[in-house]
């Protein structure tokens, strides 16, 4: 039996421009730190081979902060280890500007069992009797199809053959341009396995094939539609003619999930979540509420989110506002015992809501009630610090 | 404000004096009538008191002397120390200078703009000189009265107001420092907190900020960032889908044009297959027609071969007849020569000369005749020689007709030929004319293109200056907006009502009045009719005034008269108060004096905004047509390289040459120029197809011209070789060889002739004896002729015969060199292959397999092509990047949604900041414009103090009048307490408002009416309050205030500083130069 594990899509030097700096830092690094996270799982599995099927920087030429690293990551691997062959994809196409030339300091630093798919020629026999074809992407989009660009079988040849591609094996509406891979390829270049990189989801695209065509996804998701990511996949080969047995093994630190709370009590039960610290969380507030609610509802934001001094209990946190409104007026949730030119503020800001023409002003005078509401919950702090 | 230093010269009866203040409690002691009251009346007058005016006249020295000099040096805040130099009287002068150390002044304002100036300086509610409301004597304020008391009334603070003040700017300081003391600690910190908030995101004059740093700035600078990204992401998609939809359509041609080259293939096959089936059938017709031919001829030649040999065979009898008849004939020959011999014997026996003399001339009659036999045999060879010469000069003129007549026709042809390649051609140069229209029709639309893509760069450039110019006018707007601070226009109404209300209680105020002063001794007395100076000397002074008469009698009282019920004047204080708090401030703010004024502003304002929004509007068209026109430069750097390649397509030609041609074609020349060129090319398909045929039949009578050629050149050759052996001619060697046959066959006649003259002279000779011999010879002479003849006939026959022996040896042999069964063989095959041929089911001209030879290349040239396109569309594909790119931009859209909704948040938020801090001080304006309630308990608390408790409060008005003390819950007028403490109420007044203003107040000869408990009280609190601001007390009794040892010790030294220099005595008697 010879065991492989494929991988596709690190993206390594992703940015993530929706969220704040801190958090864009945070998920990058986990890009690079989950490929220690793969070499780990290849040596456990003890496989013979571990296939990197394109878009593994997110850019043809990265920051020196990504190569560096892998390079690193790479040789800092101690004693004998399998062949690792890495392909480039169409994020990251083989040309002259990009790592993979031959010529660029990241090639110089690479072990001697880290192979570079450079050639559209480029086979290695892994073993005898089994041999791996891999061709690279050269340019950002493309219309041919390299997996067909493979060599077919030839006849009395009874080795086992194995691809390794980057491509897209659906069809969008209209002309496909990003590398289409025809879904039986494989079959028709009379191959074994056909490792492929492109979606970031684990699939395989030939379920009632001979030959597994499997999208291992990409190992730390990009965004919260992945909902297969996170994985690399481990093949068992046993010999040409017997369908390979392909399994998912996760791999990713980050789980991206999307949670919608439409009222308090949602809300509240997104901080007893299992594991919230390794997830990346979008939370959709979609409710009302009023002042004294929406102040409960930051606390449990601030919670998850963090302040300088403390750590948030979610990983990473996105908050969706945009249907999140404030009941108008201060509803009584003020004390009575204020000072009585506190009291004229709100009863001036309450009198601005009734009188209001639109929906604007009613909002910006509901929500200087609700500064003020703040700024009186903290006001120990407000007043210590007061001259 | 702080005292630094004083220096008077001239004033009253002080002759001169020069004191410097202490920071906090200064005592300035000295006897009566040194002058302390004069020198508290100079800080007065420096600070208060015109230069030129006559009220100076009082503080001339009585005994006279140089005018009045007062100097003071002051301090309104840290670093800005002032110093006021006034010279009294008509033709002094005033000095207003400014310091930051005290020590290099500069001069900031002379003469007349020194007290506008120090009025601003001190806001203590006195109105510029000159200005409305201004006096003529000594101005004072509310403020004035409070912070320098004069000897004369020291209580006078109890009777005085803020209402009586013209200016605003004393009530606006007091509430000021009232405000800010009178606050809640959490409203304070509230109010704080929200201005910090606020002052994030506004600058003080309430505009957003957007220098670097500010919240809205930084939300901006994300905004834009992000937006950046997007619109460069989206730059790159809309090209990538660009191309990819060049693909596309790329794409998309390819494969119509590789139908088209498979129809076009296909059709070439069908036609390639029905010509050469044409072929085939044609070959294997030719084939049977050829194998026919040789069929024929073999049969034909056989026929000849049978034809001779019958011919030979007949030719054979005649032969041996002629052999038969020559053997009959030399046998009768031989009988004859017997007889004639048996004759001869017979004469010779008789004689033998005349025998010999026969046989002579016999054989020279033999010679002649074996000569003219051979003659004649010549000239037969010779006739048939001629013969055949003259068969081959037939020969020769023959194929000279058949060369001519095939160069008659191909010249004919080349007629043709030059006609429809002249066609060709002419077809040719109008598609060429076609070419060149089209070319400078195209040229013409790049140049058209080219016109309105720069007019449209122009447009967009004149739209760019006008947007700037727009925003500069609209800067400009924004700026003279900036500077108008006015309320809202609703707040209009409640003002002018206010108005109204007011007028109708100042209204209400005006009585009617009528006093009548009739002085009983000399005095003083100026009077003022509602609050204007009465100009009058008669006595009795009537003074006549609507609602107000104010005499001040000097040294003596101020009587003031008012008329109306109480509570109307109260109704029109409150109303006062109101207009000083509601309406002022926006006066103020507004620079205007009166709602007429601020109605002005407010509308100028109105009309400032609607010219700013419409300004917006005008950019925000101006920014669309941009946005519209943000392609054009693209656009014209296109449509200009198009109009350079359209030029270079044209080469030299000039489009205006072509302009008149192009004309002729009606509105739309492309179109025409299609139909046009559709029409040639028909044409010239037509002649291209005329001209080829013609140069097949031109090839075929080359070449049979050529064949007509070689055979005449053959026929002449050989004609010309018979001919070379003929030189004299046919003719003449005919005639010639006749003449020879002719006199041959003379010749054998006479020899025959003379052979019978011999024999009959020999017979007539030897008659007798040769009637034998006549006989024998005769015989032998028949027998010799008739062998003659039988010998001619046998050797004609004989020649025939050879002849045609010869022939058919000839065609024998031809005809054993073909082979008749391979022939027929042939001539089956070729007609079995014949029948087998397909019969294409349409017959194909060379035309139409060129036609689709041409189409067929036509189609692989344009597929070749798309596929360069393609490779080199994909190639651009590769680079800009398709997926990759459309995956940012989704991040990119992403990111700039969070950003603008970021941005939406900042701003509603700080939007919310400033609603709420109006509002907060809005409320605390509200609460805050009763002063009195906020000042009362500070000198209520004091004066409770002081008085261990007997009163309770003091009960003061919003305008800071007293009303009067609490006692037992009851509030009783300030005039039911006695002198002293009314004194102390005073002063605890002063200090109490001085404190909150941390200014320097000036108590004259204040607590003269005070016992010790009460002193010492006064002082504990005065020498604490030194600590916080400047106290000036003018004192004929400094132990009151200083302990021994605080007194300027003896000696020349003017004063002395104790408690760490807070408190500081002045002997003015060592100060003060008495005159």
């Amino acid at each position: 039996v010879l065991r492989l594990l494929h991988t596709a899509d690190w993206h390594l030097g992703r940015r993530f421009p929706s969220f704040p700096e801190e958090s864009q830092k945070k998920l990058s690094r986990a890009r690079m730190a989950v490929v220690s996270t793969i070499l780990d799982v290849a040596r456990r599995n003890s496989v013979n081979a571990v296939l990197c099927a394109g878009d593994l920087f997110d850019d043809p030429a990265p920051t020196p902060d990504f190569w560096q690293g892998l390079a690193k990551t790479f040789s800092d691997r101690a004693g004998p280890h399998p062949p690792v062959f890495l392909v480039p994809g169409n994020h990251d196409p083989f040309t002259s500007e990009s790592v993979w030339d031959p010529a660029h300091p990241f090639r110089m630093r690479l072990p001697q069992w880290v192979h570079v798919v450079d050639r559209d020629d480029f086979t290695y026999e892994l073993a005898p009797d089994v041999i791996l074809y891999a061709r690279p992407c050269r340019s950002k989009a493309g219309e041919n199809d390299l997996a067909m660009a493979l060599p077919a079988r030839e006849a009395g040849d009874a080795r086992v053959r194995i691809g390794c591609v980057h491509g897209c094996t659906f069809d969008l509406e209209g002309y496909q341009t990003n590398f289409p891979i025809c879904r039986d390829a494989g079959e028709q270049r009379g191959l074994d396995y056909l490792a492929i990189g492109d979606t970031h989801s684990f699939r395989d695209v030939t379920e009632s094939s001979l030959v597994p065509t499997v999208y291992p996804g990409a190992p730390e998701p990009t965004s919260f539609d992945e909902p297969g990511a996170g994985n690399v996949a481990i093949v068992a080969l046993f010999r040409h003619g017997l369908r390979p047995r392909v399994h998912a093994e996760p791999v990713a630190h980050w789980q991206w999930t999307d949670r919608r709370c439409r009222d308090l009590n949602e809300l509240r039960a997104v901080m007893t979540t299992q594991n919230l610290d390794r997830q990346v969380v979008r939370l959709h507030l979609e409710m009302t509420v009023s002042l004294a609610e929406e102040s409960e509802v930051e606390r449990i934001v601030r919670d998850l989110q963090g302040t300088d001094a403390t750590h948030g209990s979610a990983g990473v946190l996105l908050v969706d506002r945009t249907n999140l409104r404030l009941q108008p007026g201060s509803g009584g949730v003020f004390s009575d015992d204020l000072p009585p030119v506190i009291k004229d503020t709100i009863g001036r800001l309450d009198a601005l809501i009734t009188a209001a023409n639109g929906e604007a002003e009613k909002a910006r005078a509901t929500r200087a009630l609700a500064h003020l509401y703040k700024l009186l919950q903290n006001q120990d702090a407000l007043v210590g610090r007061a001259p | 404000l702080r005292l630094h230093r004083l220096r008077v010269t001239d004033l009253g009866a002080v002759l001169n004096a020069d004191i410097a203040f202490g920071p906090g409690l200064n005592v300035l002691y000295g006897p009566n009538d040194l002058g302390k009251s004069t020198l508290a009346d100079a800080i007065r007058l420096v600070l208060l008191l015109p230069h030129t005016s006559t009220h100076i006249e009082d503080y001339v020295p009585w005994t006279g002397g140089h005018d009045p000099v007062v100097e003071i040096t002051f301090e309104t805040e840290p670093q800005r120390i002032w110093r006021v130099r006034k010279e009294f009287r008509k033709g002094g002068t005033a000095l207003l200078q400014e310091s930051k150390n005290g020590v290099d002044f500069d001069d900031v304002e002379r003469a007349r703009k020194v007290d506008g100036r120090l009025r601003d300086l001190l806001r203590w509610g006195i109105p510029e000189p000159g200005g409305a409301g201004a006096s003529r004597g000594l101005p004072t304020s509310f403020l004035a009265t409070v912070l320098l008391s004069t000897q004369s009334d020291v209580t006078s603070v109890l009777n005085d107001s803020l209402q009586t003040d013209i200016g605003g700017t004393g009530r606006e300081r007091i509430a000021a420092a009232l405000q800010a003391v009178a606050q809640d600690p959490l409203f304070v910190a509230l109010l704080k907190a929200t201005q910090a908030r606020r002052d994030e995101a506004f600058t003080d004059m309430g505009a957003r900020k957007t220098a670097k740093g500010s919240v809205f700035k930084a939300a901006a600078d994300r905004l834009n960032q992000v937006r950046d990204e997007k619109e460069k992401l989206q730059k790159v998609v809309d090209e990538s889908e660009g191309v990819e939809k060049q693909l596309r359509d790329l794409t998309a041609m390819r494969g119509q044009l590789e139908e088209t080259l498979f129809i076009a293939s296909e059709r070439l096959v069908t036609l390639d297959r029905l010509a050469a089936e044409t072929a085939n059938l044609a070959k294997a017709a030719e084939d049977v027609r050829i194998a026919r031919e040789e069929v024929l001829r073999i049969q034909a030649l056989g026929g000849e071969v049978n034809a001779a040999a019958r011919t030979i065979e007949e030719l054979a009898g005649p032969t041996e007849a002629a052999e038969g008849a020559l053997k009959v004939a030399r046998a009768q020959l031989a009988e004859a020569d017997s007889a004639l011999e048996s004759a001869e014997h017979a004469v010779g026996a008789s004689g033998s000369d005349p025998a010999t003399a026969e046989t002579v001339a016999r054989q020279g009659l033999e010679l002649r005749k074996a000569a003219a036999d051979q003659a004649s045999t010549d000239a037969q060879q010779q006739i048939e020689r001629a013969i055949a010469t003259q068969n081959l000069v037939d020969a020769a003129v023959t194929a000279s007709r058949e060369f001519l007549t095939q160069q008659a026709e191909r010249e004919k042809i080349h007629v043709t030929l030059s006609e429809t390649v002249a066609a060709e051609r002419a077809a040719e140069e109008q598609l060429l004319e076609v070419d060149l229209l089209e070319r400078a029709c195209a040229a013409r639309a790049a140049e058209e293109q080219a016109s309105v893509a720069q007019a449209e760069v122009e447009k967009r450039a004149a739209l760019q200056v006008r947007r700037d110019v727009a925003a500069d006018e609209r800067e400009a707007l924004q700026a003279l907006r900036t500077k108008i601070a006015v309320p809202s226009a609703d707040a209009l109404a409640p003002m002018r009502r206010l108005a109204t209300d007011l007028a109708g209680a100042y209204g209400a105020l005006n009585v009617g009045l009528v006093v009548t002063v009739t002085p009983q001794r000399q005095i003083d007395i100026v009077a003022k009719r509602d609050g204007t100076v009465v100009e009058s000397t008669h006595e009795p002074l009537v003074v006549e005034a609507r609602a107000e008469v104010e005499l001040d009698i000097r040294d003596v009282a101020t009587i003031r008269v008012r008329g109306g019920r109480r509570e109307t004047q109260q109704t029109a204080e409150l109303l006062a108060a109101r207009w000083n708090s509601e309406v002022i401030p926006h006066l103020t703010a507004a620079n205007v004096a009166d709602l007429d004024g601020l109605t002005a502003r407010i509308a100028e304002a109105l009309d400032l905004d609607s010219r700013v929004t419409a300004k917006n509007t005008e950019l925000q068209s101006i920014e669309t047509q941009i946005a519209a026109l943000v392609d054009s430069a693209e656009m014209l750097r296109d449509a200009i390289a198009r109009r350079s390649a359209c030029r270079a397509a044209l080469g030299d030609v000039p489009v205006e040459m072509l302009a008149s041609k192009l004309a002729t074609l009606g509105d739309d020349p492309a179109a025409a120029l299609r139909q046009r060129r559709q029409r040639l090319s028909i044409d010239l398909d037509l002649a291209r197809e005329k001209a080829n045929q013609v140069r097949t039949n031109d090839a075929i009578a080359e070449e049979r011209t050529r064949t007509a050629g070689a055979t005449l050149d053959a026929a002449v050759a050989a004609r010309d070789t018979a001919l070379a052996t003929f030189p004299e001619g046919l003719a003449t060697t005919f005639s010639a060889v006749r003449a020879m046959l002719a006199t041959a066959v003379g010749e054998q006649l006479l020899v025959a002739n003379e052979f019978s003259c011999l024999e009959s002279t020999n017979a007539a000779r030897k008659e007798l004896i040769d009637s034998a011999l006549r006989d024998a010879r005769a015989a032998a002479k028949d027998a010799r002729l008739r062998v003659s003849e039988a010998d001619a006939v046998r050797t004609k026959a004989i020649t025939d015969h050879a002849l045609q022996v010869g022939r058919f040896e000839e065609l024998s042999r031809l005809r054993d060199a073909q082979d008749l069964a391979a022939a027929e063989d042939a001539l089956r095959d070729a007609v079995d292959r014949h029948a087998g041929a397909p019969v294409p089911q349409e017959l194909v001209s060379e035309t139409e397999l060129a036609a689709a030879h041409d189409a067929k290349t036509t189609a692989m040239s344009d597929l070749n092509r798309i596929d360069r396109e393609i490779q080199k569309t994909h190639g651009a594909l590769g680079h800009v990047g398709g997926a990759v790119a459309r995956e940012r931009l989704r991040d990119a859209n992403e990111a700039f949604e969070l950003a603008a909704y970021h941005e939406r948040e900042v701003e509603a938020d700080y939007d919310a900041w400033l609603l709420l801090l109006e509002q907060m001080k809005g409320a605390d304006a509200a609460q805050a414009s009763n002063l009195g309630q906020v000042l009362a308990p500070a000198i209520a608390g004091r004066f409770e103090a002081l008085t261990q408790r007997r009163y309770e409060n003091i009960r003061l008005t919003a305008q800071l009048a007293t009303e009067g003390v609490v006692v037992a819950g009851a509030v009783r007028s300030t005039d039911r307490i006695s002198v002293g403490t009314r004194d102390q109420l005073s002063t605890l007044y002063r200090l109490s408002l001085a404190e909150y203003l941390c200014t320097a107040v000036v108590l004259d000869d204040q607590l003269v009416q005070s016992d010790d408990t009460r002193m010492d009280w006064f002082r504990a609190l005065l020498t604490e309050k030194a600590h916080s601001f400047q106290i000036i007390v003018f004192t004929c009794r400094p132990s009151d205030y200083l302990a021994d040892t605080a007194m300027a010790p003896e000696g020349n030294a003017v004063h002395n500083d104790t408690d760490g220099e807070f408190v500081r005595a002045v002997d003015l008697g060592r100060a003060v130069g008495r005159r």
